[in-house]
């Protein structure tokens, strides 16, 4: 069956049945493969995407459900792929290893805003098994400075 | 690191200029100076062996002002490319940022582990840059009509110190093609380093915060299918044939000991695997294949009093991995002595990216899209499958990892790849699920060790026995054991600089069939635990402070006192402890590096243990990017952290207690200490930093837990059975 669904700011029409997880539709059907498998279970994180601007894991999410909502995957984050302040942080910090899992942590540290609260910043769920996290905290501090501009309004 | 004459076209390092059939084949890249350079006999002898062809490493400088350096191994988040692309940087004179960085095709490529990517091949990288800088010199030389003594080098051009002329490397590339290598070369001593020794940014991390860097399982490939993976729970079990194909399939494919099911998609692939029912071949033994047998087995194999005989059948019998002084013989005699029992478990790799290998094969070749920590195994693999093919027709593209961990060496993936894709006629994407990942691995192989101490009347250590019972990583891959049995069972425990002159370490091998592989720092990753437990036990049997034990014992070792020394100062050894803390302490050498860290911890649960900090000294010798090795120490940090708290696989019926991150939790966010780390630069040999933060943290915290609670840990994981929720 065919779903419409916005994503990155487009319309696209996939015809997959209803309950294809949106990482699969992202990936398979349209090619955005910077969101990530880690688990399929909801547990990993590395899936995480904004759905109206809030990040949200979508290995079980089915397409279906998303028609009405804005998509933005870390392809969207910025229009050039390396300005939004997070993004800059994060190579400031030197912060991807291996770099599998930081589309989701760059779209969940994103959607946190710009000055998320320390406790904010120890409950993110998301796995690195390269084990990053003390880049992450200190990347996300830094872009909460200003220093590489203000948030962008989210979608 | 120190300035240094390379003589070239000796047994060392070899330099040509590329052949016109290497600028067309893989590197399109016309023009300009373009040099191939082998490794030194030291960093290539036993890959070069194995492959039959020299490695080789490429330059290019364009007539645009482009320079690229064709890098091999393996990229899995440690930094190799940029690493070996910084010795270029650094003696061609070149600025950090005009360098790109490529890899090379696969036949032409190493291994990537033992921590050794970057700073066994450094020299290599480093004389080529200086070779290309000289032929670069000579032509500009040449150019001007004067001596090369007269010309300087500068950020990509050659001055003439004389007339201050300037031509640049883009401008002298294509005369430098056309003379002689030089015999010798001078490399750039130490003291004036611009590049190396400094933090300069990687050139991969771009590609990584926007989603546009391609790991194995983003390819695609005109025409492919997708195939999901749906492995024998047994270790080599096979499937029940006819296997009916499921309604949505594109095709089901029986492999060796597993079934592919095909279909139009990921998802759709690996639901159609997850739900086929298969019948299987079990191995004849797999009802035995319980973690308890496996305890049993090693208690029996504990206490084996078979000597290893050389050519005879060895099964259960004990080598001798290290003997000084009287040995154990000093327990009989001793005051005191301490018994002391440590066991580890199975342990899963894990890596984000599951495994996965895209093929595609025709009547006339066959092309590899594949994350691999061995691009040149996985070349053999498919050679193996298509004897008939000419050499020409295989194509092995290396793909970025995400995660290598030591499971990315192996070629189970990449065969049943390339089996779907031969089936099938048309091009594969072969993938596992996370449960598929986690519950066929060559694990971390379990192990148990017993320590006992002699101690005399005046608290001097007079004899330590340590027994090794562990599976043979080599053992399972056809390799008959030496004297010494399996290093990698006993690597951490031997060769420690500790006074302890008189002792004995014995390695017995556990028969256990579940296969077992290469996981972060091998074999330290337990006998660190080992070995620091022990002295922290001894410690307190002696009622030492653990860090003066440490101390005294390492009298005659300078380097791992000075990074000892600089631990405990930066964790605070010495200052009051917050209250309801406590520290612990740890050093472990491996890969030719030293570390020691000091924890912070409290409020342990029955879930976790609060780690607070962190501090981390290294001593590799010399560090070429101390932001590399500060992350590689903080990762090593956290993967051995997630371990020690909750990493186990057990197994029944030799099917694997592991499925997912749910019951095989790794650390997030609130789990990771403030990780501070200091860097030695000894003046050693430059060692590696991929695995060396490893192997202290779980003794370290085991230590700390010690004093806050009494109680000591000698059987990890910390919290068995910990699940975890998104």
């Amino acid at each position: 069956m065919a779903y419409t669904i916005n994503v990155n700011g487009k319309s696209y029409n996939v015809d997959v049945p209803g309950d294809t997880p949106l990482l699969w539709v992202l990936r398979d059907v349209l090619g955005l493969t910077g969101t990530k498998y880690g688990c399929g279970i909801e547990v990993c994180n590395a899936c995480n995407v904004w759905i109206d601007g809030s990040a949200e894991k979508c290995c079980k999410l089915p397409v279906k459900e998303v028609t009405q909502v804005k998509i933005t995957t870390i392809e969207g984050l910025s229009a050039d792929g390396q300005s939004h302040p997070i993004q800059k942080a994060w190579i400031a910090e030197q912060v991807p290893q291996c770099g599998y899992c930081q589309s989701g942590m760059i779209m969940r540290a994103a959607a946190m805003g710009s000055k998320p609260t320390d406790a904010a910043i120890d409950s993110m769920p998301n796995i690195c098994v390269c084990g990053t996290y003390n880049r992450i905290k200190k990347a996300i501090k830094r872009a909460g400075t200003g220093e590489f501009g203000a948030y962008p309004p989210k979608p | 690191m120190s300035d240094r004459t390379i003589h070239l076209h000796q047994e060392e390092v070899k330099i040509t200029h590329a052949s016109e059939m290497d600028r067309r084949s893989f590197l399109k890249k016309a023009g300009g100076l373009l040099l191939a350079f082998s490794f030194e006999a030291g960093a290539n002898r036993a890959e070069a062996a194995g492959a039959g062809t020299p490695i080789t490493n490429y330059i290019h400088i364009g007539a645009d002002e482009t320079v690229t350096v064709f890098v091999g191994g393996g990229e899995m988040g440690q930094g190799i490319w940029s690493g070996l692309a910084m010795g270029v940087a650094e003696d061609l004179f070149v600025a950090w940022e005009k360098i790109a960085v490529e890899p090379i095709t696969a036949s032409l490529s190493w291994l990537t582990g033992g921590s050794s990517g970057v700073s066994r091949r450094m020299t290599t990288f480093r004389t080529a840059g200086a070779t290309a800088r000289t032929l670069l010199v000579n032509a500009a030389a040449q150019t001007w009509g004067v001596d090369p003594s007269v010309c300087a080098v500068n950020n990509g051009a050659v001055i003439n110190t004389t007339t201050n002329a300037s031509l640049t490397y883009g401008q002298l590339a294509p005369l430098a093609a056309t003379l002689p290598v030089p015999a010798t070369v001078v490399l750039v001593p130490s003291t004036s380093f611009r590049v190396l020794g400094t933090a300069v940014p990687r050139k991969d991390l771009y590609g990584k915060v926007n989603g546009q860097a391609k790991y194995g399982l983003d390819v695609v490939v005109p025409g492919m299918v997708f195939a999901a993976i749906k492995n024998c729970p047994v270790a080599g079990g096979t499937p029940k044939l006819p296997i009916t194909k499921p309604v949505g399939a594109l095709a089901v494919v029986a492999l060796d000991s597993a079934v592919a099911v095909v279909a139009t998609n990921s998802w759709a692939a690996m639901n159609l695997a997850n739900s086929l029912s298969v019948s299987w071949n079990y191995p004849t033994d797999y009802l035995t294949q319980n973690s308890t047998n496996f305890a049993t087995t090693a208690s029996t194999l504990m206490n084996s009093t078979k000597p290893y005989v050389a050519g005879a059948d060895n099964s259960g019998a004990v080598y001798t991995a290290e003997t000084a002084g009287t040995g154990a013989a000093g327990l009989s005699t001793a005051a005191k002595t301490l018994e002391l029992n440590y066991s580890f478990p199975y342990l899963a790799h894990c890596c984000m990216e599951v495994l996965n290998c895209t093929a595609s094969v025709t009547p006339t070749s066959c092309e590899l899209w594949v994350p691999t920590q061995a691009p040149n195994s996985c070349l053999k693999t498919a050679q193996a499958l298509l004897p008939t093919l000419p050499a020409s027709a295989f194509k092995v593209n290396v793909m970025l990892m995400g995660g290598g961990l030591g499971r990315k060496f192996e070629q189970d993936y990449v065969k049943q790849a390339l089996q779907v894709a031969i089936a099938l006629g048309k091009p594969v994407k072969l993938m596992y699920s996370r449960e598929q990942d986690m519950g066929r691995d060559y694990y971390r192989p379990m192990a148990v060790s017993r320590v006992r101490v002699g101690i005399d009347a005046a608290n001097n250590i007079t004899a330590l026995h340590i027994r090794n019972v562990v599976p043979s990583i080599s053992n399972q891959r056809g390799v008959v054991l030496g004297a010494k049995g399996d290093s990698a069972g006993t690597e951490g425990v031997v060769g420690r600089s500790y006074a302890l002159p008189n002792r004995l370490v014995e390695y017995v091998q556990h028969t256990s069939p579940i296969p077992v592989g290469y996981w972060r720092s091998v074999g330290n990753s337990f006998n660190a635990f080992v070995m620091e437990t022990a002295i922290d036990e001894i410690a307190t049997a002696l009622g030492y402070d653990p860090y003066l034990l440490r101390r005294q014992l390492l009298a005659n070792d300078a380097r791992s006192l000075d990074v000892l020394d600089a631990a405990a100062q930066l964790g605070g050894w010495n200052t009051p402890v917050a209250a309801g803390h406590a520290r612990g302490i740890a050093l472990a050498p491996s890969f030719g590096s030293i570390v020691a860290q000091v924890v912070d911890i409290s409020m342990p649960t029955t879930t976790s243990i609060k780690v607070h900090s962190v501090a981390c000294v290294v001593d590799c010798g010399f560090a070429m990017n101390p932001n590399s090795v500060e992350a590689q120490m903080q990762g090593g940090i956290m993967h051995g952290l997630s371990a020690a708290m909750w990493g186990q696989v057990t197994f029944s019926k030799g099917v694997a207690s592991a499925k997912n991150f749910s019951n095989y939790p790794a650390a997030k966010m609130k789990d990771a200490p403030v990780i501070t780390v200091q860097i030695i630069n000894s003046g050693a040999a430059a060692s590696g930093t991929g695995e060396p933060g490893v192997p202290p943290i779980a003794p370290a915290i085991a230590a700390a837990y010690f004093k806050l609670t009494g109680k000591r840990i000698r059987t990890l994981p910390f919290f068995p059975g910990v699940t975890m929720s998104g």
